[in-house]
């Protein structure tokens, strides 16, 4: 190993002699450079596993992602078509102010949902073991980097109950005024690929403003996958 | 040392499994709220169309009118475009191309596209 070498013959212009006096500092000093040069190799070398390992699948992650959150907020983007073709319609007709106002806050009930929806599919992500992985590290009693990462994931976390909060909030804020009997429902928590109930209010509101407006239901056809 | 490259790959071999499952979620992440923003404004014009489609039909206007030519082009533009795929080479071209029609369709109708309608009103593009 020729960096032990040379690590011995690093030295200041006057210990040459302090060096080589003493066999047993000398070789305490190698065993500190040895272990100090293994711990930066290691972090250094976790690191760039780290990085090759994120460069593979980045593309594949976000690929798989995009078709996840396209496929669930489309249908949420043509109730809001849907609707808004319904306001315009209103707004044509000069119909009264209360319908053109109850549409609109269903239009901000869906791009409500939508963001609830796309929180919702975010965290139901399964996060990495990295406690697991820190137990083996330091069973070979060699320093370990903190996981930065696991930080951030927790925060994401604290994101979504804070962000879920402000939704029920919202939720009631802007339906008032509108049967709110159902807003109970904006307040509980499910899991993502259970219906969304706010979601059928909507629909239910928006079938009878198709009524009252006297335009077919086929309308609402092209809806029916929600 | 003998066995200390050994230690050192198992190392590099953890971190890179570490990384890459870090990849998948963080790409995940970014790929759903990309992917959202194009599903939602895509959803939209779609609905729209559809329902006014509806509308037109209810009103026994001509079928070969301009509205209705319009339309049924929208229509045609939006169900070929695939907008769950990100590596679609023409993706930025035809999605310009279908907020162009929107547009035309809107003035047609006479019809302000809001901000409800647009993408900048979806809440996802803030």
């Amino acid at each position: 190993m020729s960096w032990l070498r040379a690590a011995s013959l690093v030295q200041g212009p006057g210990e040459e002699r302090d060096v080589f006096d003493e066999e047993a500092d000398e070789s305490v000093l190698v065993q500190r450079e040895w272990r100090s040069h293994m711990q930066r190799r290691v972090k250094e070398g976790y690191r760039d596993g780290i990085e090759a390992g994120k460069a593979v699948t980045l593309q594949q992650g976000f690929n798989q992602g995009y078709k996840e959150g396209a496929e669930v907020i489309m249908n949420y983007g043509q109730l809001r078509g849907t609707l808004s073709a319904l306001l315009s319609w209103c707004h044509l007709h000069d119909n009264s102010s209360a319908l053109i106002s109850k549409i609109n806050n269903l239009l901000d009930a869906v791009g409500q949902c939508e963001e609830y929806v796309l929180r919702h599919l975010k965290s139901i992500t399964p996060q990495p073991h990295v406690v697991d992985l820190l137990d083996s590290i330091q069973d070979m009693d060699l320093c370990h980097t903190a996981p930065a990462e696991e930080k951030i994931d927790e925060a994401k976390d604290d994101r979504f109950y804070e962000n879920n909060a402000e939704f029920n909030k919202n939720c009631s804020k802007n339906l008032s005024g509108v049967d709110c009997s159902s807003l109970k429902y904006c307040r509980t928590q499910e899991r993502a690929h259970s219906e969304n109930p706010s979601l059928t209010w909507i629909l239910e509101q928006t079938a009878s403003l198709v009524k009252q407006l006297g335009v077919s239901v086929d309308i609402l056809r092209h809806l029916k996958q929600l | 040392m003998p066995g200390s490259q050994d230690m050192f790959d198992a190392i590099v071999m953890e971190g890179y499994e570490e990384g890459s499952s870090l990849g998948m979620i963080e790409g995940r992440q970014y790929g759903m709220l990309h992917g959202a923003k194009i599903g939602s404004e895509i959803g939209c014009y779609q609905g729209f169309a559809f329902a006014w489609r509806c509308l037109l039909h209810g009103w026994a206007t001509e079928k070969d009118s301009k509205e209705m030519k319009v339309l049924e082009s929208l229509i045609g533009m939006i169900q070929k475009f695939p907008y769950d795929d990100p590596t679609y080479d023409k993706l930025h071209e035809d999605l310009d191309r279908i907020r162009g029609k929107f547009k035309q369709l809107c003035s047609l109708l006479n019809i302000q596209p809001d901000f409800k309608i647009s993408a900048e009103g979806s809440r996802l593009s803030s």
